[in-house]
């Protein structure tokens, strides 16, 4: 797949991995297990572009004796998940359309 | 290899990034092996659950690496396109400043330009128009000569009388060569103000099309 699409899908599956509540680096990756695979080196780029995009916020928590990251989605964040769901219907269009007129006769 | 051991293996393979970058990525390592150890793994399953050494290592400076890259084209994009702004600006400035200086000069062309075309057209308009009534007042003389042709009759100047008919008759000729040339001048005409029309309205859709 094209890498700066499959960057940008990854960004938006982080932000809906974070959407409902907030959410730390291991559960993201045992959440999107069912579906693809994301490594940790890949989660950590995406959680640090989305950082600095304003898209998601960092905190520590201490839990069981130890500090864990929680990572909080903002408002930009929320937004940016809209703005994907409504391109890609268009885009799902266009997939409709590919396959309907590349299919053999 | 125990969780210490991949840290302090990683930090090693890490020490072409800056430091604080290379702490904040050994903390995340940290945190997803602990995360998990408490799920239920032993040490040693959580530390290659999370991946080989090698592996690790390679993608996170690959992916730094990219990361720069990328940074440093976009910022050598964003000063570009910020030079080119600004080079639009102060030519749309310019174009703006000599239109305003201009404004006595081409509103005055543009209002004589328009004065000809309007002038030409009416003058059309006039040529039509006395063809029409010289058309009409030659009927009318062909229509005089016929009254005047049955006086003389009446009065008993025959000759004169026949000479007078055969003149309307002449003239009532001309008459109708006239009526057909004014028919044929006001059908162009009219051709013409449609054509015009036309044209006006296309251009004013494009431009609100190109505006909207």
């Amino acid at each position: 797949m094209d890498v700066q699409l499959k960057r940008g899908l990854l960004d938006v599956c982080v932000l809906a991995a974070i959407k409902n509540e907030d959410s730390y680096g291991y559960k993201i990756i045992k959440d999107v297990k069912p579906y693809f695979e994301l490594s940790e080196s890949t989660l950590y780029t995406i959680l640090k572009r989305l950082e600095t995009a304003n898209m998601l916020t960092v905190c520590t928590a201490e839990h069981g004796g130890r500090l864990r990251k929680y990572y909080h989605i903002t408002k930009a964040g929320l937004g940016r998940i809209e703005d994907f769901k409504d391109e890609w219907r268009e885009v799902m269009l266009m997939y409709q359309f590919i396959i309907k007129e590349s299919a053999e006769v | 290899m125990n969780k210490s051991e991949f840290i302090e293996a990683l930090r090693a393979k890490l020490s072409a990034l800056p430091k604080e970058d290379a702490q904040e990525r050994l903390h995340f390592y940290r945190e997803m092996i602990e995360d998990r150890m408490e799920e239920g793994l032993s040490e040693g399953e959580a530390v290659s659950a999370v991946g080989n050494l090698d592996e690790i290592s390679a993608e996170i400076v690959a992916e730094f690496s990219r990361d720069k890259t990328e940074e440093m084209i976009r910022e050598e994009i964003e000063t570009e396109n910020a030079k080119e702004k600004k080079a639009r600006r102060h030519m749309r400035a310019g174009e703006i400043f000599l239109l305003v200086l201009g404004a006595p000069l081409w509103i005055t062309i543009l209002i004589a330009v328009f004065a000809v075309v309007l002038s030409l057209y009416v003058s059309l308009w006039a040529v039509i128009i006395s063809l029409w009534a010289v058309g009409c007042a030659v009927a009318l003389t062909s229509l005089g000569c016929i009254m005047a042709g049955i006086g003389f009759a009446l009065g008993g100047f025959t000759v004169t009388s026949v000479a007078t008919f055969g003149a309307s008759l002449i003239v009532a000729g001309v008459s109708v060569l006239l009526f057909v040339l004014s028919t044929a001048a006001t059908k162009c005409a009219w051709f013409l103000t449609k054509i015009i029309f036309v044209r006006c309205k296309k251009s004013s859709q494009r431009k609100v099309k190109h505006n909207g």
